[in-house]
């Protein structure tokens, strides 16, 4: 795409939930015109509301909304949209739709299809890191399972398999020793293939106990690039970053002038263009390695904007609509630390299970220092179809300790009811002594959280609580739709119109009970 | 007037009666809390117990009652006969761990089914659940078919306990 030289009147949000308003309200700020998309299951949700425009693009299911390339062009041609931004998940990686956005003459705000394509094949950015001499965790590969093994008996055990196209930890086994490698490629190889239609896998040495830290890079497309200092995600659910902050606890600033050295000459080299992020496995010996880069807007990027006071979202915007950084390396500076915790409709006490349903009350902290993204308040559906995530809360402080401790206590004023919730295990999780002292690496959690959170998550509740429960119920506050006023919030019922709505008579689900 | 809950893996009973405006006593799991009860707005219960006053916010979802007390948050379930004689005979896992819509349905009504047998799936973000008769025996009814969304912490099949030896030989 030739770079516009202007900025975009108008910008099509191709994504929903929390990211899709995160997205509107920059939108809203820099006077463009927003246009808001969504599925049937998603008519008047919150993100359709904070956007300037909506169209509905398909039903519920993904594949046939907020996964069409068709669905979604057709509503930018529609509402006449100059831009479209991806926001993360659905089709942000995707390079199919990147290509097609660009033959239907608008910008991508995001990478150009063929850097996604690139940085999607896991080993070729693998390669592309040692060309930039980017140190990588040492790798292995071959085209058959004895190839294979004889690679893994060079790096030694233990090793990952990992399938080449997958990302997220999607796809990946640990194997210990040889014994175990050639059922582990196998079955990595048959998942690979049915989740992202190519079979092909490779070895990586597993580095025991290591932190997740990545840096935040800014591209201009032409070879010019910058980065916005590193995050932590070392707090990890199955491979799922559940607190993230910024800056690392674990980097000083020798290792940051390296981390981000390094971050800004494979971006260079690739001459990315706008938001990605170069993620890095430390290892307890202080070597870090190149694991794989993310080519768009992280869940996580609110705490690299709390310590910069920079919006990420509009430097995405000007660099797609200029083709130039904004602004220089040495105007990027850091200031206190920001930690955040995801908050997703899953049941920590059914193996987080999600969870769908209606919200029936939600509130958010109002605290100094504290920023919530969310994508529902009180009386929204919560569907099945999507990605569980209902809000990120953010707190920051001058230093770590503050901005944890104000994290405590917002995660404790953040309510939720009618949908279960992850919010106990984050109270539980933030509290802890291993957590105040930064000490985690990305196996902490199942390794040694879990089982301590099980004793906390099966405690009988206070006979106070079935007394308010018992009450509530004789004084008629827990009938469908009496309780928490949000349960009918004005508005939301004349939006949606005669929408179809699995959640709003709890009564009729109930009768496909047996009572 | 007494209510059954369900609380986690814990089968709780509560004993209200009502002791006059806004006071109750409540019997739960035989200890007794005298409250005073207030109303304050917006589905809030201002509770006093002696000198101490907890704030606590109930709303009700399906069958789940979500109570938060001051800053700590309990969902309970409201049990019902159907659901304990369902657990009684022997398991607590014909309910849907999660709301979804169902995809399979394995059985039908009247079916002689065998323990670990599948009965129903229900997929949710793409994680398929497969509901398992939990003993032996025949079921009585099917409470939901295929494509129907179906909310959490539901029994959507009734089992009917293996016959016994003495009518088995009709």
């Amino acid at each position: 795409m030739a770079a516009t030289r202007r900025m975009f009147r108008s910008v099509l949000i191709a994504s929903r939930g929390e990211i899709a308003c995160r997205i509107a309200a920059t939108l809203r700020e820099m006077g463009i015109r927003s246009i808001a998309v969504c599925s049937e299951a998603d008519r008047g949700a919150l993100h359709t509301r904070r956007a300037d425009d909506v169209r509905v693009i398909g039903p519920p299911e993904p594949r046939q909304s907020y996964l069409s390339v068709e669905a979604i062009l057709a509503a930018a041609r529609e509402t006449g949209a100059e831009a479209i931004h991806p926001g993360y998940g659905f089709l942000a990686e995707n390079a199919e739709f990147a290509d097609a956005v660009d033959h239907a003459g608008l910008a991508f705000i995001g990478p150009t299809a063929e850097q996604i394509r690139a940085m999607g094949d896991k080993r070729a950015a693998r390669a592309l890191a040692v060309e930039a001499k980017v140190p990588v965790v040492p790798g292995g590969e071959g085209r058959d399972a004895d190839a294979l093994a004889r690679e893994a008996k060079r790096i030694g055990y233990p090793v990952m398999v990992k399938a080449a196209l997958g990302g997220g930890g999607k796809g990946m086994r640990i194997v210990a020793d040889e014994t175990a490698l050639s059922e582990a490629v196998e079955s990595a190889t048959r998942l690979a293939a049915s989740a992202f239609g190519d079979g092909a896998v490779y070895l990586e040495k597993a580095i025991e106990r290591p932190r997740h830290i990545e840096v935040q890079v800014l591209g201009d497309g032409a070879g010019d690039a910058i980065h916005l200092f590193e995050r932590e995600c070392s707090l990890q659910r199955r491979h799922q970053k559940v607190i993230e902050e910024c800056p690392s606890p674990a980097v000083d600033e020798t290792l940051r002038e390296r981390i981000t050295f390094a971050a800004v000459t494979l971006a260079r080299a690739v001459h990315y263009r706008g938001a990605g992020t170069i993620e890095f496995l430390l290892a307890p010996n202080g070597h870090y390695y190149f694991l794989e880069m993310n080519t768009r807007l992280q869940v996580e990027h609110p705490v690299t904007e709390m310590v910069t006071g920079l919006d990420l979202v509009r430097l995405q915007i000007e660099v797609a609509a200029t083709g130039r950084l904004p602004l220089g390396q040495q105007q990027v500076l850091r200031r206190g630390h920001a930690i955040e915790a995801r908050v997703y409709a899953e049941d920590p006490a059914q193996n987080f299970l999600p969870q769908a349903g209606r919200a029936t009350r939600v509130r958010w902290p109002r605290a100094p220092f504290v920023r919530v993204d969310a994508g529902v308040v009180a009386g929204d559906a919560v569907p099945l179809q999507y990605d569980p995530i209902l809000a990120k809360v953010i707190a920051f402080g001058e230093d770590r300790a503050r901005a944890l401790n104000r994290l405590v206590h917002a995660l404790d004023e953040s309510v939720v009811q009618g949908v279960v919730t992850n919010l106990p295990f984050l109270r539980a999780l933030a509290r802890t002594r291993a957590v105040e002292c930064a000490e985690p690496d990305t196996g902490w959690i199942e390794r040694e959280f879990l089982g301590h959170f099980a004793g906390v998550a099966l405690a009988p509740a206070p006979e106070l609580a079935l007394a308010a429960a018992a009450v509530a119920e004789a004084m008629g506050l827990t009938r469908d739709g009496a309780g928490a006023t949000g349960a009918a919030v004005p508005g939301h019922a004349s939006d949606t119109g005669s929408v179809h709505d699995p959640f709003s008579a709890a009564g009729r689900w109930r009768q496909k009970g047996l009572e | 007037m007494r209510s059954e809950w369900r609380d986690g893996e814990r089968d709780r009973g509560v004993e209200l009666t009502p002791l006059g405006p806004g006071r109750y006593q409540a019997i739960v799991d035989g200890g007794a809390i005298e409250l005073t009860v207030e109303s304050v707005g917006d589905g809030r219960l201002r509770l006093t117990t002696g000198d101490q006053v907890t704030v606590a916010e109930v709303s009700a979802a399906g069958a789940r009652v979500f109570v938060r007390l001051g800053a700590v948050d309990f969902v309970l379930q409201r049990e019902s006969a159907g659901r304990r004689r369902t657990r009684a005979a022997g398991g607590g896992n014909l309910e849907t761990p999660m709301p979804g819509v169902v995809t399979k349905v394995m059985v039908a009504a009247g079916a002689t089914v065998k323990r670990g047998q599948a009965l129903l799936a229900i997929e949710a973000m793409k994680m398929e659940h497969v509901i398992r008769a939990p003993h032996d025996g025949t079921v009585r009814s099917l409470a939901a078919k295929l494509g129907d969304m179906v909310a959490g912490g539901v029994p959507l099949v009734e089992l009917d306990a293996p016959e016994t030896d003495d009518r088995s030989g009709s």
